[in-house]
């Protein structure tokens, strides 16, 4: 019997197109936030408190009887948009001392290297902890805390790409044609290093997302009453006997996006791997 | 006339317990119209004085002239036009996110600005192609393909100087003949200069007027393909051309 192969590549672009589509459809709703909402997300109601999902509350409400799902949509904003503005900074920056720093070596290497090393003595989300504990609550002093040491993730791989791709041939030539190191940055490594640097950033967004939702489950993220995952599990924990929705809704949020996000990295590391021998 | 110089060239590199001297003093000319030939085992020096003449290296001491001009280590576009390289590893020597022609364009522009037109039918039919293949990508072309596009790519900034770094030893028999014979064809015609560094002694005498044979860093012989293939005086050629002959 004659077995049908299925195109490794095709398999992977397919898989990665639905990853694709879930991302999108999950930013696409956190960009139409509060449009969704089936609720005010900020409105209390002494009536509505910890009432279990019904028509009007479709996640039910918390106790103080706002709609856990609105909050959870509006949460979404907040989540995915920190984290992946977070992912997109520390993702440039990092990217861009690293190749300075494999590329020029010397002091200029052995700065950007030596500060990465300090950053990475200390736990991520210790250090978070610190940061975000001296600068006070906040999104942004959330966001400040994860990235001091995202940045570093991304030096050291692009350090390693350019120490390695430099002696290729094609670097060489491209020097001979008269590039300067700005244009042969970007316009020849960078292109062709890439690849593992965007599966670490698809990656590194769940990642993120966890560590701000972290930041605020501890009461140093976000604060009440701007809706936030991290921050909805925590003022509700209390309450979990009482109105279990108002935790596993942003709970189950988080893990779900999170899980997308990390099938988004696979598949883009799946692509790149069979698509480079085509 | 003398077109390229090199007075007492080293280079050392350095690593955290040793220190390895790849170049120790090395002496050559390369005159208008001609093709030198460097000879030698694995480890010589000849890849080495090949970087630090095309500028991909710094030399630790001695001075490169070109015509009778010191050239630095930081070139200008001009210095850069004028020696160009081609690679042992063809198809490595392109970048593998553009096509031929784009890398030839890029290229041509970043040397002859951005005016200079790239005749893709006449690059391709000086190195016998057609020229459909230089929309394809490196990946989509085989290693002999690729040599003569990079012959192609240094050849469309109209250099002074060829250098060519062991490029027929990753091809066919066949395709290594083709190579030699298009280069010493194309130098020929255009009257450029090669540097042309080989282990191969038989390629060596196909297509050099001179040979420079080296071992460990230093110059060992120099001289016409006749005196120094046919009538080695140093012990070390002799027993070069002798292994070459006995494969």
């Amino acid at each position: 019997m004659k077995k049908r192969r299925i195109n490794p590549s095709r398999r992977a672009r397919s898989r990665l197109a639905v990853f694709l589509i879930l991302t999108g459809l999950m930013i696409l709703v956190s960009l139409l936030a509060p449009l969704p909402c089936p609720n005010d997300p900020n409105a209390t109601s002494s009536a509505a408190m910890n009432r279990p999902p019904c028509a009007q509350f479709p996640l039910g409400t918390d106790r103080y009887g706002r709609c856990v799902c609105s909050r959870v949509l509006m949460g979404a904003r907040t989540s995915i948009f920190s984290a992946v503005a977070l992912v997109g900074v520390t993702f440039a920056v990092g990217t861009a001392l690293g190749m300075l720093s494999g590329w020029y070596g010397g002091a200029i290497d052995a700065l950007v290297m030596r500060l990465a090393d300090v950053m990475l003595a200390f736990p991520q989300m210790v250090l978070a902890i610190a940061v975000a504990g001296i600068l006070g609550g906040g999104m942004g002093n959330a966001m400040l805390a994860m990235g001091i040491t995202g940045w570093t993730l991304y030096a050291r791989l692009a350090r390693a790409q350019v120490l390695s791709l430099k002696e290729e041939p094609y670097v060489h030539a491209a020097r001979l044609s008269g590039l300067g190191a700005l244009r042969i940055l970007t316009g020849t490594l960078l292109p062709n290093m890439l690849g593992p640097l965007l599966v670490s950033a698809a990656t590194q967004i769940g990642v993120m997302m966890i560590g701000i939702a972290g930041l605020s489950f501890l009461g140093i993220g976000v604060a009440e009453p701007q809706a936030e995952w991290g921050s909805m599990i925590n003022a509700s924990r209390a309450y979990m006997q009482l109105a279990p929705w108002a935790v596993l809704a942003p709970s189950a949020a988080t893990i779900l996006t999170v899980m997308v996000f990390n099938c988004l990295g696979d598949c883009v590391r799946d692509v790149l791997d069979v698509g480079v021998g085509e | 006339m003398t077109l390229l110089e090199g007075k007492g060239l080293v280079k050392r590199y350095h690593s955290q317990k040793s220190e390895v001297e790849a170049l120790c003093g090395v002496d050559f000319r390369l005159r208008e119209g001609e093709i030198l030939g460097v000879a030698g085992e694995s480890g010589s020096g000849k890849s080495t004085l090949l970087k630090l003449i095309a500028g991909l290296e710094a030399p630790t001491a001695g001075t490169l002239l070109l015509r009778g001009l010191p050239l630095r280590h930081r070139r200008t576009k001009e210095e850069y036009r004028s020696m160009q390289m081609v690679f042992q590893n063809a198809p490595a020597s392109f970048n593998p996110r553009r096509t031929i022609l784009d890398a030839i364009t890029g290229s041509v522009h970043s040397l002859r600005g951005k005016s200079a037109k790239v005749d893709a039918g006449a690059l391709s039919a000086m190195v016998n192609l057609p020229p459909e293949l230089m929309n394809r990508y490196p990946r989509q072309l085989s290693g002999g393909q690729c040599q003569r596009f990079a012959i192609a790519r240094a050849m469309a900034v109209q250099p002074d100087i060829l250098l060519c770094d062991e490029i027929t030893s990753a091809l066919d028999v066949s395709s290594q003949a083709q190579i030699l014979s298009l280069l010493s064809k194309l130098c020929r015609e255009k009257h450029t200069s090669a540097i042309f560094v080989s282990h191969d002694l038989a390629a060596i005498r196909c297509i050099c007027d001179r040979v420079m044979v080296m071992r460990e860093g230093v110059v060992v012989e120099q001289g016409t393909i006749g005196q120094v293939i046919s009538a080695p005086k140093e012990d070390y050629t002799r027993r070069l051309v002798e292994s070459v002959l006995q494969i």
